[in-house]
């Protein structure tokens, strides 16, 4: 009965409380801002890697390629490091904006690639028949292709929004207070004394975002399948 | 109608068109044979530009579709510092020939050899642009022109029958939607087909899609229809109704070139048959001449291997 009693220990304490609504809310900041950079990059980040080769797009492209192999090459949490100790290193730069960035740029890989997929995935005689009609690339692209893109796309953006909340929790590192730090800052000597509980709090909240957010993009997608009854 | 000039295609190092030119005139049947990977695909892919030649012209009508070809273009070689240098020596080591005839050595040398460069010089570029300015069309103006049928169909899968017959006209704002919806279901009642308007593709056979995908290019109301291997995929009982549909078609006047392996098609309906072979056209002539009489030993050989 131990468990039960600090259960409602915590919830039941203002401060932890206080604490864990913190933590919550720089999860989700960081979490949705770092979303929106993300699929913005990604979506340029796509196109511009799709775009025909030319003289003009020699440079974007390539430095598109090396972007995309830097970031998925690398680990997160040095990714982050690098942000916030050599890049963003200035004195009183808000940490909120050095998280965001940081992980905003690493999702922006990994949906660039998953829109690049989506589109791959379309076969290339869609579009072939939409050009030999007289349509541009432009109106072929936005009414045969990405309608047909986006199935194969949204799941897959889905995934990665899921994996970007979790990994937010390594803000901690660089001393963020997020949920998981609040979790761990709970569970410290001076406080509960105790991990097992705050620890289990914390990773329900994660599940319900997780949960919650799977169920949207479950969602989306009947919605999109429902489109075109096939 | 179409004017193809000397096209030639690479692809990386492969030469899958090596000097084909034709053409197809007004009205006329045109069926390409040849064996597999002897580029007839890519030849009709050029006609309407789906593949970019890597020399070479190609004229719908009075409009060109490619890039000026320089080599096509005398007057432009004449204007090139190549020209003019190679013209200057010739003159300096055999001042007793005529102009003419150095001219066209010298030409001819150039092209043999490819010797014009990317950049050579005011005026040569001047005219190259001029040919630009004059004869170039908009390769999705000319598009609507030439309807094209694919092995594989390519009907769009996010749209029902109906949209897919409706979308290129109504993007294109050459119809009001009352107006393609109504030319649009006449098309499908020409098909039979009037019931499966609101369909999705995956609902309908092989053949009920290619008749589909043929009425959706005839809906742009094409003067020519380009046929790449349309029966290919098809079901052998299918087979029949696509190819009526293309008789029906052929009996209206309709210009067609037609890649196919149907023969029987060919007697019946080409005015002309092409037999392409290693990226050239070996041998042309009337059905009967080809298949009858084939001059060229690899003709023959080639029918030999598929009747
Ligand atoms: N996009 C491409 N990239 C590289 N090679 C290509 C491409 N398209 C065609 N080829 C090659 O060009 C050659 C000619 O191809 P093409 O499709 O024109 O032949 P085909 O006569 O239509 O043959 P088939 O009867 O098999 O359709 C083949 O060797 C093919 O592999
Ligand atoms: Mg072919």
């Amino acid at each position: 009965m131990d468990f039960l009693s600090k259960i409602i220990e915590l919830f039941s304490t203002e401060k932890y409380m206080d604490s864990i609504w913190e933590g919550l809310k720089l999860t989700l900041t960081i979490s949705i801002l770092a979303a929106l950079l993300g699929l913005v990059l990604g979506v340029i980040v796509a196109l511009v890697g799709m775009a025909k080769d030319s003289w003009a797009m020699k440079l974007p492209k390539l430095l598109c390629k090396i972007y995309i192999t830097i970031i998925r090459g690398t680990p997160m949490a040095l990714q982050l490091f690098i942000m916030a100790y050599v890049i963003f290193a200035i004195r009183g730069f808000p940490l909120v904006i050095t998280a965001t960035i940081a992980f905003g740029v690493n999702s922006g890989a990994y949906v660039a690639e998953n829109i690049r997929a989506g589109i791959l995935s379309v076969d290339i005689g869609q579009t072939e028949a939409g050009r030999a009609l007289g349509l541009t690339g432009a109106t072929t692209m936005a009414k045969i292709v990405i309608p047909q893109a986006i199935k194969n796309v949204i799941p897959a953006i889905g995934n990665e929004l899921i994996a970007l909340i979790k990994e937010t929790s390594i803000v901690s590192m660089i001393g963020m207070y997020d949920l998981t730090m609040a979790a761990k800052i709970i569970g410290s000597g001076n406080n509960m004394a105790s991990y097992i509980v705050p620890m289990a709090v914390v990773a329900l909240f994660y599940l319900a975002i997780v949960y919650l957010l799977t169920f949207g993009i479950k969602l989306i997608e009947k919605r999109l399948r429902a489109g075109d009854k096939r | 109608m179409i004017s193809v000039k000397n096209i030639y295609k690479d692809f990386g190092k492969l030469r899958v068109l090596d000097g084909v030119s034709c053409d197809i005139k007004d009205g006329e049947r045109v069926v390409i044979i040849g064996p597999s990977g002897s580029g007839k695909s890519t030849m009709l892919r050029c006609m309407n530009l789906l593949e970019e030649p890597t020399y070479g012209e190609v004229w719908i009508e009075n409009d060109l579709l490619t890039a000026p070809d320089p080599y096509l273009h005398f007057d432009v070689i004449r204007k090139s510092k190549t020209y003019s240098s190679l013209m200057k020596s010739a003159k300096a080591a055999a001042p007793g020939k005529s102009e003419e005839e150095l001219d066209t050595e010298i030409i001819a040398k150039i092209k043999k050899e490819d010797l014009l460069k990317r950049f050579e010089g005011g005026e040569y570029s001047k005219a190259l642009s001029e040919i630009n300015k004059e004869s170039r069309i908009d390769i999705n103006l000319a598009r609507r022109n030439m309807g094209m049928v694919f092995q594989h169909f390519n009907l769009f899968n996010n749209m029902t029958v109906l949209q897919n017959l409706t979308l290129a006209p109504l993007e294109l704002k050459l119809k009001t939607k009352e107006e393609a919806e109504k030319t649009a279901m006449e098309l499908l009642a020409r098909i039979g087909l009037e019931d499966k308007a609101n369909e999705y593709p995956s609902r309908l056979s092989g053949g009920q899609k290619q008749r589909v995908a043929i009425v959706r290019a005839l809906a742009m109301n094409p003067k020519v229809m380009l046929f790449d291997e349309p029966t290919s995929a098809l079901d052998p009982e299918m087979v029949g109704e696509v190819l009526e549909l293309m008789k029906d078609l052929a009996n209206e006047g309709m210009t067609m070139v037609v890649v196919t392996h149907e023969m029987g098609f060919a007697r019946e309906v080409a005015d002309r048959v092409i037999f392409m072979c290693e990226g050239k056209i070996a041998e042309e002539g009337t059905p009967d001449e080809i298949f009858s009489n084939p001059q060229n030993p690899r003709t023959k050989q080639f029918l030999d291997s598929i009747l």
